[in-house]
């Protein structure tokens, strides 16, 4: 078979980015007004105030969501908050479990004090509905299998009235439901999702019904910043996706060059 | 060198052979993935939803309340049976009525009203100046809605504010690409990412 132009161009995004990658180079992005207000909105929570953090997402959005969940979790622990996770998609859970027990790690948190997680529920609609109830009577036991009453940070978290936010974590539309049913209880909710949810969301964002949320690589580089924190997975990816989405740019001025150079010549 | 990134690697690379074009390499590595995912998926719902939230309290603590959602739920595979998949129905009808009985009211408050109330704020800001966002967010909610009223025909003012709003959907079909392509993009970094730093190690 012979190569063709598509094989020419993947190949080239391949060696580009590649490149790009290995050059070491760290592209500082100025931080958004978006992503500002996510990290004053975690700053204003008082120390020991309880995070809900809802995995509501599939493995293969881990590029994306892996450094926004790491930067968002680095401010909870730093902020002295406790984070308490669960997964409303079971594929999220044991990325979930795994991103909080590495993150938790690098601060010196305990599992069962600092932060906690609670594991999969199914019927997303049914377990947000529930927890406005009871916390634990939808979760009687965390992801390990100990029970509820048994976590130190769990003890009189009862409902959302004990919770300061819901923050998911989502790469589909989970994060509606959240405001739809949790926002029944008054919960405030913020997240953190893949950039090609930011346009659905915006208008969330903009009346209110969300009070914050951190988008894509680019928001993730961006908390990074406001964390001071240099070389992170945000910040890694930004060089790269900015040269892949010059050459993308580069391809299309190229292609319509060539069409128009082909039609007048056909004319 | 773990062993799981290893593996990692070797699929990454399996599936992105289908580049070049569709082989048995990719296949094996694409149905692999998928088997994977379901066996996961399968063994988590097993526990969290068949285990924990029916048979246990069902069998061992005796919640003899969990018998109705049994036979509901036993009556699903009645779909199997010719004769008798009229069964079938009764779980169904349960599934739509409270499903849209708990997500209309929701749906209509969180999706329509708290966003036409958005929608609708002053022209003016508090110094008294023209507001540019509120005049922009009016500008576009009516002329796309003139885009989408189809009881007349698109001629004269009706023509043109249509035409305006197509211009504001265009505006955000661009953006919504263009965040789809980062997002995608993103995807990819990560696994060349995780090709260079952690399977082939040529970055730190």
């Amino acid at each position: 078979m012979r190569l063709q132009t598509r094989h020419w161009v993947f190949a080239s995004l391949f060696v580009l980015i590649a490149v790009v990658m290995a050059s070491g180079i760290r592209l500082s992005v100025p931080v958004s007004p978006e992503t500002q207000r996510m990290y004053d909105f975690i700053d204003s929570l008082p120390a020991g105030a309880v995070v809900l953090l809802s995995f509501d997402h599939e493995a293969s959005s881990l590029p994306e969501i892996q450094p926004i969940t790491r930067a968002l979790l680095r401010h909870c622990f730093e902020h002295d908050l406790r984070p308490v996770g669960l997964a409303l998609l079971a594929e999220g859970t044991a990325i979930g479990y795994r991103l909080m027990q590495t993150t938790a790690r690098e601060y010196g948190k305990e599992y069962g004090i600092d932060y906690a997680y609670l594991g999969f529920k199914p019927q997303y609609v049914a377990a947000i509905l529930s927890m406005g109830e009871s916390i634990s009577a939808t979760f009687p036991q965390d992801y390990l299998g100990r029970p509820y009453d048994s976590l130190a940070l769990l003890h009189g978290v009862e409902n959302y009235d004990d919770v300061a936010a819901v923050l998911s974590i989502a790469d589909g539309s989970f994060t509606t439901h959240w405001m739809e049913y949790g926002g029944r209880y008054g919960v405030p909710v913020i997240a953190g999702v893949t950039a090609a949810m930011v346009t659905t969301y915006d208008p969330y964002l903009a009346s209110g019904q969300m009070q914050a949320m951190v988008g894509g690589l680019r928001g993730a580089a961006e908390y990074e910043k406001l964390l001071g924190r240099k070389g992170g997975g945000g910040a890694r990816g930004m060089l790269a996706q900015s040269a892949a989405h010059l050459y993308v740019i580069l391809l299309i001025i190229l292609g319509n060059v060539a069409y128009f150079i082909k039609r007048r010549r056909s004319a | 060198m773990e062993i799981g990134a290893v593996i990692a690697g070797l699929f990454t690379l399996a599936i992105l052979t289908f580049l070049y074009r569709d082989n048995p390499v990719y296949k094996m590595a694409e149905s692999l993935l998928i088997g994977v995912s379901i066996g996961y998926v399968l063994v988590i719902t097993w526990s969290s939803t068949l285990v924990d939230l029916l048979f246990e309290p069902l069998f061992a603590q005796g919640a003899l309340s969990l018998t109705l959602p049994l036979l509901l739920g036993l009556m699903m595979f009645s779909r199997f049976h010719h004769r008798m998949s009229f069964l079938s129905r009764i779980p169904i009808a349960v599934m739509i009525g409270s499903g849209a009985g708990v997500a209309i009211p929701a749906m209509l408050e969180q999706r329509t009203l708290k966003q036409m109330s958005a929608t609708v704020m002053p022209l003016l800001t508090t110094s008294g100046r023209p507001d540019p966002a509120a005049i922009v967010i009016l500008a576009g909610v009516l002329t796309t809605l003139c885009y989408f009223y189809f009881s007349r025909e698109h001629k004269g003012m009706l023509g043109v504010a249509a035409k305006i709003g197509t211009y504001f959907l265009m505006i955000f079909f661009g953006t919504t690409f263009g965040y789809t392509v980062m997002s995608r993009m993103s995807t990819f970094i990560g696994r060349m990412e995780f090709l260079l730093t952690d399977f082939l190690r040529l970055t730190g």
